[in-house]
Formats: structure tokens, C-alpha cells, sequence
């Protein structure tokens, strides 16, 4: 009897694109939930290394540490700075992307989703060149650990972030998505904010805190 | 110029004009329902505070203790 009844959001949707699925629109919101638990689960895996961190550095006797007797450089954070601006600007653009893409705008979506992709790309360089001119190491203190463990590991994210996206704009452009189905397309936009407000937290933590 | 200056007004501009789009993009999601929905509201809360300590940073107001 429950699936005798249309909810009113299945009938909207129905009545402006008229290519309705019944089978997505009953799963939609289970896949969406098991996607959510995947970016909880991440979120775990990364505050597990921040909460590492925080109590290397709170136990620490100083900070930055020494290395043979002398007191390891600060992060930069004037670059550190732009360098964010641009992540969170990947952001903003790939949510301009999906809204172009709910309004039918299927140019408008490609452009907003190229410049993500290349604002992401942009942050890796970034992240390439702060690694080579950060004067630490992995290695020795656990000031490099922490913090080539953790931007590593988020850079990884923005890496996938980005193959996804590529992907994301192949299928869309194939014509696996249509008006009323895209949950890859939110799924991509919510990876995306994910990892943009992990970098919020590692930003505060290594150059501003 | 000094690199980081230049870095610091690029990153001043951009956290303004970046997060000014943010808060906008969450006023508009506000009133939307859904998983997805509020999900996408609390992640562009977070990034529009991320632009703001960004902003911060580039007045020298947050992590001068770097320089």
C-alpha cells in the first residue's frame, strides 16, 4: 500500500521531468545514507590522527620541536592562506555545478565542474610545492610525521576528489545522469565539501593555531 | 612585491568574495529538505568559517606566531 502512494517530492519530480525511475527514487535516500556513513566513517579516520597530533603537541616540551639542537622552522601561512582559498573556491564552484545541473543547464554545469577540478588540481600543486620548500621530514620529529601523515593523507582525498569528478563529468556527459536522476552528482558535490572542511580543520591546526 | 604579501592579498580577496558565495549558497539550501540538503548546510557553514579564519590569517590577526 506504501509504494500504492507517491510521495509529493516523487510527484514533483515526475510532473517537471517525466522520466521518473520508481526503483531510484526508493533507493535514492538509502544510497544517500550509506554515502553519509561513508564521509562519518572518514571523518573518524581523520580525527583519529588529529586527535594524535593534539596530544603529540600538547605533550610536547616545545613546539616546534628541536632537531639536533635546533628549534624546527613554522608552516607559512601566507601560502598556506591562498592555498585554502583556492580549496574552498573548488567548493563554491562545485556547488554552482550541481545547481546548474538540477536547472537543467547542462553547459553552465561543465564549466562550473571544469573549474573545480581545476581549482583542485591547482591545491595539489600547492601542496607539491609547499612539500618541497617546507624544510622538514617525515621523518625525525613528530612534527613532520603529523603533518605529512595528515596533508598527505587529505591530498590523497582531493586526489580521488578530483579522478572522481573527471569521471563524474564523463558519465554526465554521456547521459548516465538525467534531471531527476544524479545522485552521483550530489554524492561528488558532498565528497567535495567533505574534504574541503577536513582542510578548514588541518588548516587551523598546522598554520594558524 | 613580497611573495607573501601578494599571497596574503590574494588570500584576503579570495576568503571575501569565496565566503561571501558560501553564505549565500547556504541561504539558498536553507529552507531545502533532505539528507542531502542538510548535510550540504552544515558542510558550507564549516567552509564559510574556513574563509573567515582564512581571512583572519591574512590580517595577520591569526597565526602571526608563524611568521
Amino acid at each position: 500500500m506504501a509504494t500504492a502512494v507517491k510521495s509529493i517530492e516523487l510527484q514533483a519530480v515526475e510532473a517537471r521531468y517525466h522520466d521518473v525511475d520508481h526503483v531510484y527514487g526508493e533507493t535514492r535516500d538509502i544510497r544517500l545514507l550509506g554515502f553519509v556513513f561513508f564521509l562519518l566513517a572518514d571523518c573518524l579516520l581523520f580525527s583519529s590522527f588529529i586527535f594524535s597530533y593534539i596530544y603529540l603537541r600538547t605533550s610536547a616540551p616545545a613546539w616546534p620541536p628541536f632537531l639536533d639542537g635546533k628549534q624546527l622552522p613554522w608552516f607559512d601561512t601566507s601560502f598556506a592562506a591562498m592555498n585554502s582559498i583556492v580549496l574552498f573556491g573548488s567548493g563554491v564552484t562545485m556547488h554552482f555545478a550541481l545547481e546548474s545541473w538540477k536547472n537543467l543547464n547542462k553547459r553552465m554545469f561543465n564549466m562550473w565542474l571544469v573549474a573545480t577540478i581545476v581549482l583542485g588540481i591547482g591545491f595539489l600543486l600547492g601542496q607539491a610545492h609547499e612539500y618541497s620548500s617546507v624544510g622538514i621530514t617525515w621523518q625525525g620529529t613528530t612534527m613532520g610525521a603529523s603533518f605529512f601523515t595528515l596533508t598527505g593523507m587529505h591530498g590523497l582525498h582531493v586526489f580521488i576528489g578530483v579522478v572522481y569528478l573527471i569521471i563524474l563529468g564523463l558519465q554526465a556527459n554521456r547521459g548516465v545522469y538525467t534531471g531527476s536522476k544524479y545522485f552521483g552528482l550530489t554524492a561528488g558535490t558532498l565528497y567535495w565539501h567533505f574534504v574541503d572542511v577536513i582542510w578548514v580543520a588541518l588548516f587551523f591546526l598546522f598554520y594558524l593555531w | 612585491m613580497d611573495a607573501a604579501v601578494f599571497e596574503r592579498i590574494v588570500a584576503f580577496l579570495g576568503a571575501i568574495i569565496v565566503g561571501v558565495t558560501a553564505s549565500f549558497q547556504l541561504k539558498n539550501e536553507w529552507k531545502v529538505h533532505g539528507l542531502d540538503a542538510q548535510v550540504t548546510k552544515l558542510l558550507l557553514g564549516l567552509m564559510a568559517f574556513g574563509c573567515v579564519l582564512a581571512l583572519l590569517a591574512s590580517v595577520h590577526f591569526l597565526g602571526d606566531h608563524h611568521v
